[in-house]
């Protein structure tokens, strides 16, 4: 499931850029129609970002991937918004930061 | 890597058993799991008995020992030891042998569990060094950072979603904290939160401090042990936000036991959730090891958590001790909260309504048998809360100044005549 690109170097391209460059660290948890769509690979082409897959469990009934981001903060925010209009639940790696 | 400090060793992977030094630090930088405080029992068995607690002061302090602070306390020295209440009438209503509240609705200052794992953050917040403390939080949290920092002398930032009841609001504003509104969704606003607390060097209590935060919550169930006469309850009725109190009273109940202080025992520690947000529950029922995130639709907002943090570790907890999780719908919390208030006097929040009514389905069901004893964890108090109730008491009924117009209501309403 987890593929970094090849064709990018996040980081570098951003910081010749001018932009700075930051790391992101998120839980991905999929609905089961997402399963076994490649969407880490599919982010890694759509957006300059590096993707790094730190621990992942995928059963019938739902995908969880800790994922970690590196790139330009607009890049990683692009990329979350398009994982979340696919359908994917984006947390941070705290998970539920705002509490009662 | 061991540099003890008072009784903790270090914070510890709860995946994968790494160790890291005792700092504001919560993540494991191989595998992203929460890091959690480890102690030194060896020590402590030494230091900490009955006999020596129970010469103690009666606050949540008096099991320092097990508390993540390398020192004396700084913040928070009165916070705990709330009354557990033998709830005789509510016990004949629900059908149950012996049923006890602890009732946090009256914990100090700020009227919720809250200020115990505040105090315990914010005393080592201090010990580390730290001059401003952070949280993000729809209530309970906001309400005990503000006042607790307050009463300490640091300075704080309270991060609130910008569409939150001006009551909570002022609930934190009061105590001169500084309260940031952001506007958006809930999900974009918990990951800016999740930002801010990176990017800013202050003592974010529920995050970087979050080791420490979480272990106050042991406080509850080691006063419920000692409470009850040194014993475990058979029966523990937790609600379930993140998920966290579950897993941290039964943390309370098993290191009283590796510990000597009680003896093994079985118990079970059961989880209460709105139907409205339920993940923690329906996995439980479903018998999965996992929860799917919901998007939360429930009056009960001090447990609306959609994807709780500690969701996997208190499925786990339940399934050790031999627990089971149960939902209410609005109208059945509402209906907790009368019951608690009518039989006991005590006014819960709506975490409390859904604790009472779950407790009630379990006891229904026969899932805690009537012959048990069951006690039941409440954990915020009743005023917070006002409008969830509104329209669903009874109503105040209103006289001209007048003795007769007094007597022709009271010979009107059966209910009323009957009360002389």
């Amino acid at each position: 499931m987890a593929h970094a690109p090849k064709k990018t170097k996040p980081a570098a391209k951003a910081a010749k850029n001018g932009a700075r460059p930051q790391q992101t660290r998120l839980w991905l948890m999929y609905p089961p129609k997402l399963i076994t769509r490649p969407i880490i690979w599919e982010l890694g082409h759509k957006f300059a970002v590096s993707t790094n897959v730190r621990q992942a469990s995928v059963t019938d009934e739902i995908g969880i991937v800790c994922l970690e981001l590196d790139g330009e903060r607009e890049q990683i925010k692009a990329a979350i918004a398009w994982l979340e209009k696919l359908g994917v639940n984006v947390e941070p790696v705290e998970i539920n930061v705002i509490e009662s | 890597m061991e540099k003890h400090e008072g009784f903790m060793k270090a914070l510890k992977c709860r995946e994968c058993g790494r160790e890291y030094p005792l700092a504001a630090t919560h993540v494991c930088e191989f595998d992203f799991g929460p890091l959690e405080v480890a102690y030194d029992y060896d020590r402590i068995k030494k230091s900490l008995t009955r006999a020596a607690i129970e010469k103690r002061p009666q606050t949540m302090w008096r099991y320092r020992e097990l508390l993540p602070i390398a020192g004396e306390p700084t913040v928070g020295f009165q916070v705990g030891f709330t009354p557990l209440v033998k709830a005789d009438r509510l016990a004949k209503r629900l059908g149950i042998r012996e049923l006890w509240i602890k009732n946090d609705t009256v914990n100090y200052p700020t009227l919720s569990f809250k200020d115990r794992v505040v105090s315990v953050a914010l005393s080592r917040a201090r010990e580390l060094g730290f001059k401003v403390v952070a949280c993000a939080s729809t209530g309970n949290l906001a309400n005990s950072v503000a006042a607790n920092a307050a009463a300490a002398g640091l300075k704080s930032f309270v991060f609130i979603p910008s569409d939150l009841e001006q009551g909570k609001v002022i609930n934190s504003l009061v105590y001169g904290a500084n309260v940031i509104g952001i506007k958006g969704h809930y999900d974009e606003v918990n990951r800016l939160c999740a930002e801010i607390a990176g990017k800013f060097g202050w003592a974010f209590v529920n995050v970087n401090m979050r080791p420490y935060y979480a272990e106050g919550s042991k406080s509850m169930g080691f006063e419920i042990v000692e409470q009850l006469g040194w014993r475990a309850p058979q029966h523990t009725v937790v609600p379930m936000a993140s998920g966290s109190l579950l897993t941290k009273i039964h943390k309370s109940y098993q290191e009283f036991m590796k510990l000597g202080i009680i003896p093994e025992s079985r118990y079970h520690v059961h989880g209460a959730q709105a139907t409205g947000c339920s993940p923690i529950s329906v996995a439980q029922k479903a018998g999965l090891d996992f929860f799917k995130p919901v998007k939360p639709n429930t009056i009960a907002k001090s447990l609306a958590i959609g994807t709780p943090a500690d969701g996997f570790y208190a499925l786990k907890v339940m399934k050790e001790t031999g627990a089971v999780a149960e939902d209410v719908s609005d109208d059945e919390l509402r209906e907790g909260i009368k019951l608690l208030a009518e039989y006991e006097g005590i006014f819960a929040e709506t975490a409390g309504g859904v604790t009472v009514g779950v407790a009630k389905k379990l006891i229904a069901s026969g899932r805690i048998p009537a012959d048990d004893s069951v006690v039941l964890c409440i954990t915020g108090n009743g005023l917070k809360t006002l409008d969830a109730v509104v329209g669903h008491t009874g109503r105040a009924r209103e006289i001209k100044p007048s003795l007769r117009e007094f007597e022709a209501l009271i010979n009107a309403e059966g209910e009323l005549s009957a009360a002389i």
